[in-house]
């Protein structure tokens, strides 16, 4: 219950950033950067539960749901990258390198290919052949959300 | 017998516990029993497709042949244009004998007595079985031979380049095959192995000291400045500064899909490595976990 309330004020969140104005959203960069964050767990926390029905750990609709999930939110990646939202999350850790927006197209052609690996984690969760789900499992993870990484997150040095 | 995995699609394969398995325990004791031996070539392939050779000696780029070279390899020493390494005898390694192949494995020196610059890695590829050298030359002797004119095993031509990398070498202690450690168990030994040969850790995760070397007493502590000018985290099982709140669970994990402990995957030069590792077998990668456990936590200097 608490999760979903959250999800449906991450989507509002989302959702009236994607309606306003530039000038707004420069007003709200923080919060934009905050909502990065919360969809980048998100969606760690989906391949969590993809990876905890691979371990016999969570059960298939769980699994099903995160997969689902995983495509939604693929979606809604470009609403938390917003221009004029460069800059480190909380840690400090990473950062969206400058192609996010100088490259914009060849970030959203990684957008559009790792959400294509989610619909094909999606139809292989729904099979539940195990050797299915780990081979999409790894091509989501490697080609989907670490090629995105490598191109445009950096590292930063503390 | 296919229990040397060469694809990615052997990740599947390698599941065959038993032929696995006595692959690895054929790997630690050469001498072992003769008659179970898989063939050089495909143990070759194995090798050579867990240390990634194929990621540098192939120009992918330009639509170069698997394993004949040419890709232009930027690195702290020059830019090098990696050599051909298929067995096409005019500009390939047709015509190495197996003392070329393994002095310019071991010690990085071409049979026309040029050095190679070490972003060849041979400092790792010094500690190598004879038997590993001699299996990954077969498979390497077994591709098709491509003619790629070319420089074949030319390094940088910088000559301040090759100043520093004459140094870092011969700063780099280079003491020749790995010696197991019969007081510990055959999977720490495995483990150590891989990490000191194919697998290359230290490469990145160990900072260098001012002449080039790896810094035996921060060995895997991690570096702000690692070969890319990029920050290389540190894997020592430190609980704050390192890994030491991993398992060895989440490190198979990580070597297997690149995802860490809170399943975030991991990009750049690591995603390079994950696709090594991920051919692994599964016992080699639980090896390298194994080890990795066990080595001496270091804190990151700037957490002290």
């Amino acid at each position: 219950m608490r999760s979903s309330l959250t999800l449906l004020a991450l989507g509002a969140a989302l959702a009236i950033g994607a309606v306003n104005s530039p000038t707004a959203l420069a007003v709200d960069k923080e919060q934009v950067i905050k909502d990065r964050e919360a969809l980048m767990k998100e969606q760690a926390s989906d391949m969590g539960s993809v990876k905890g029905y691979l371990d016999d750990k969570a059960d298939q609709a769980k699994a099903t749901a995160a997969a689902t999930d995983l495509i939604q939110t693929m979606g809604k990646l470009p609403d938390v990258f917003p221009p004029g939202t460069e800059g480190p999350g909380s840690d400090g850790k990473y950062a969206p390198k400058p192609e996010v927006w100088s490259d914009g197209k060849d970030f959203l052609a990684h957008r559009d290919t790792a959400a294509g690996k989610a619909e094909a984690l999606l139809a292989a969760v729904k099979t539940g052949d195990k050797a299915n789900i780990q081979t999409a499992f790894a091509d989501l993870g490697k080609n989907g959300c670490g090629a995105c990484h490598g191109k445009f997150r950096e590292e930063l040095k503390k | 017998m296919a229990a040397a995995p060469a694809t990615e699609n052997s990740a599947k394969s390698s599941r065959n516990k038993g032929g696995a398995l006595a692959f690895s325990l054929l790997l630690l004791t050469a001498s072992a029993a003769p008659a179970a031996e898989p063939d050089a070539v495909a143990r070759g392939a194995y090798l050579a497709a867990a240390a990634g050779c194929e990621q540098c000696h192939t120009d992918a780029d330009h639509g170069g042949q698997r394993y004949a070279g040419g890709r232009q390899l930027p690195s702290e020493f020059g830019t090098i244009t990696t050599p051909n390494l298929t067995p096409d005898r005019a500009t390939g390694i047709g015509g190495w004998s197996d003392a070329d192949f393994s002095r310019a494995m071991r010690w990085g020196i071409a049979p026309d007595d040029s050095h190679y610059v070490p972003s060849f890695p041979f400092v790792f590829y010094n500690r190598l079985s004879e038997r590993d050298l001699s299996d990954i030359k077969a498979f390497l002797g077994s591709l098709p031979a491509v003619s790629r004119p070319g420089l074949a095993g030319a390094g940088s031509t910088a000559l301040l380049a090759r100043a520093r990398a004459a140094i870092a070498v011969v700063a780099t202690p280079l003491p020749g095959p790995w010696q197991p450690d019969p007081a510990k168990d055959p999977i720490w030994n495995r483990g150590a192995y891989l990490v000191a040969t194919i697998g290359r850790c230290g490469y990145c995760h160990t900072p260098r000291t001012l002449l080039g070397a790896p810094d035996a007493d921060r060995f895997l502590a991690g570096t702000s400045a690692g070969p890319d000018g990029k920050k290389v985290p540190n894997i020592t099982p430190d609980g704050k500064a390192g890994i030491g709140n991993w398992n060895e669970d989440d490190i198979v994990s990580l070597l297997t899909d690149g995802h860490t402990p809170d399943f975030d995957f991991v990009g750049g030069a690591m995603a390079e490595v994950i696709k090594n590792t991920s051919r692994l077998s599964e016992e080699d990668r639980r090896a390298i976990a194994v080890y990795l456990r066990s080595v001496p936590a270091k804190s990151s200097p700037e957490q002290k």
